[in-house]
């Protein structure tokens, strides 16, 4: 417990040193860093470069910022321009492309091969060995129990967000769950109080405080994030009570089992998402990174 | 007689209000999304043979539902113009396949899964969005349609699953694409990804 403080600094250090990583790679990406809805306007009128023209055939080399031609260079006035096209235009800039630079992208593609070949070949074979001997009542029940656990977390990261009911439905949430849901076992309090969860998370927080993502960055298992979201996740496991008691009592044995049997459990409900994502997709990778800075941005607009 | 009169007309006006917000976009959507739970529910189409069966007529209903024209044309976006007519008319043909058969693989993977019809937001003056709750065994799923009124008609133009809207997300992938090939590349690769057919 006594190693608590120093996290805490740590967390602190990473976050300043995010900020600076930010503007650095702005400056060097020459593009805005995807970031708080406060700055938002500031985005949106700044002129963005047209689409570099790569020669087909030589250059097979995709470029590391992809950014998308507004609609203004429309405006001919010798054009008559149908009522359809001017609608999709005025919309184009509300659905705008969310915009991300990739300047790691050699490393993010290996990391997606191996989180892509990581599933087919161990988490999915595992999980539907899993999902044969557990019967979904019980899966359903230990769904529960962790997500329980997480309460803390989304009550300190909505605090943190100034979302004061949101904060106290999860306060209520967390200790209604832990007596009357038993241990956190059944989730009463949606059931018979009718709260629902209010999902908070540290890289919001952080987003919330004007702090960027930055750049893409995919991790080996955790898969799609930012150094913005990185920092966000090792916070939210600092939260996460079992972290705790892995600094103590618990050995580092325990805690991964554990980690192992959550995370097995937790995706022994979302079999088939991935191989219906990507059947969709005509770039996965492309595709999973634009999903994950679209995701979100909308967690953050709530 | 004043009185009644002015009993009739005071029905009359609360009729109308209901009438002007008879929610017509979403009622749209919600039929069709029940007539598509309808089918995945048939006793009669149990079973992987009658799959088939099952899936052509989820494509038909899907046919009504979206206007493949509009999602083609939004997800290109400015690379819309890349293409002539006759390229425009075959990205249609095959991106319309392309979501066509993802869009039947998903929803005939549904067992329990129960849908809340929200509310409906409009967006500017032709569109609308229809605001859904997915409700699975572990979590809330908002899904939104987003629709067009063309000739008196609601259709789909954009689903977003979760903040993540469809457009946007083959818009990234097409410009990426199309910044490194020629339109003639792209079909090409659409016509092998659709050619594979379904893999379920």
């Amino acid at each position: 417990m006594n190693r608590m403080p120093s996290v805490i600094l740590l967390l602190l250090l990473l976050s300043l040193f995010l900020l600076i990583l930010n503007q650095t790679v702005a400056i060097a990406a020459s593009i805005e860093p995807y970031d708080s809805p406060a700055r938002e306007e500031e985005r949106t009128s700044r002129l963005l470069s047209p689409i570099t023209e790569t020669d087909p055939i030589e250059n097979e080399q995709p470029p590391l910022v992809v950014v998308q031609q507004k609609g203004s260079g429309k405006e001919d006035p010798a054009q008559e321009i149908p009522d359809e096209q001017k609608g999709f235009n005025a919309e184009e800039k509300e659905e705008e492309a969310v915009l991300m630079a990739d300047p790691l992208r050699p490393w993010n593609k290996a990391m997606f091969l191996f989180n892509d070949k990581l599933y087919f070949w161990v988490l999915k074979p595992v999980t539907l060995g899993y999902t044969y001997i557990a019967p979904e009542p019980l899966r359903m029940i230990l769904n529960n129990f962790f997500d329980n656990l997480r309460a803390p977390g989304r009550f300190v990261n909505n605090l943190l967000q100034l979302k004061m009911k949101a904060a106290g439905n999860e306060f209520v949430r967390f200790v209604f769950n832990s007596t009357a849901g038993l241990g956190g076992l059944a989730d009463a309090a949606k059931d018979l109080l009718h709260i629902q969860k209010s999902p908070a998370d540290f890289g919001q927080t952080l987003g919330y405080y004007g702090i960027g993502h930055g750049f893409y960055l995919v991790w080996p298992m955790i898969g799609p994030s930012s150094p913005r979201d990185t920092v966000g996740y090792i916070g939210d496991r600092i939260l996460y009570p079992l972290s705790f008691l892995s600094f103590t009592e618990i050995s580092f044995g325990v805690s991964s089992v554990i980690f192992v049997i959550e995370t097995v459990n937790e995706t022994s409900f979302q079999i088939g998402d991935y191989e219906a994502f990507k059947e969709a997709a005509i770039d996965p990778y492309v595709s999973l990174r634009d999903a994950y800075f679209q995701n979100r941005k909308k967690a953050m607009e709530k | 007689m004043k009185k009644r009169l002015a009993g009739f007309l005071f029905i009359l006006g609360m009729m109308f209000p209901l009438s002007v917000f008879s929610a017509v976009p979403l009622e749209t959507v919600k039929a069709h999304v029940n007539r598509v739970f309808e089918v995945l529910r048939d006793p009669a189409l149990k079973g992987e043979t009658a799959n088939k069966a099952k899936r052509g007529k989820i494509r038909s209903i899907s046919e009504e539902m979206f206007d493949y024209t509009e999602l083609s044309k939004r997800s290109l976006g400015q690379n819309w113009d890349k293409l002539n007519p006759d390229q425009q008319k075959e990205f249609i043909r095959l991106f319309k396949s392309l979501l066509e058969d993802t869009y039947a693989d998903k929803v005939t993977s549904y067992t329990d899964e129960r849908v809340i019809f929200k509310k409906e937001i409009s967006l500017s003056e032709k569109t609308v969005e229809v605001q859904t709750t997915v409700v699975t065994k572990t979590s809330e799923v908002p899904i939104n349609y987003r629709v067009i009124e063309k000739n008196g008609e609601w259709k789909v133009y954009d689903v977003v699953i979760e903040g993540v809207s469809l457009i946007s997300n083959y818009r990234s992938q097409f410009m990426e694409i199309l910044a490194n090939k020629t339109p003639e590349a792209l079909l090409e690769t659409l016509r092998k990804k659709v050619g594979k057919g379904p893999t379920r």
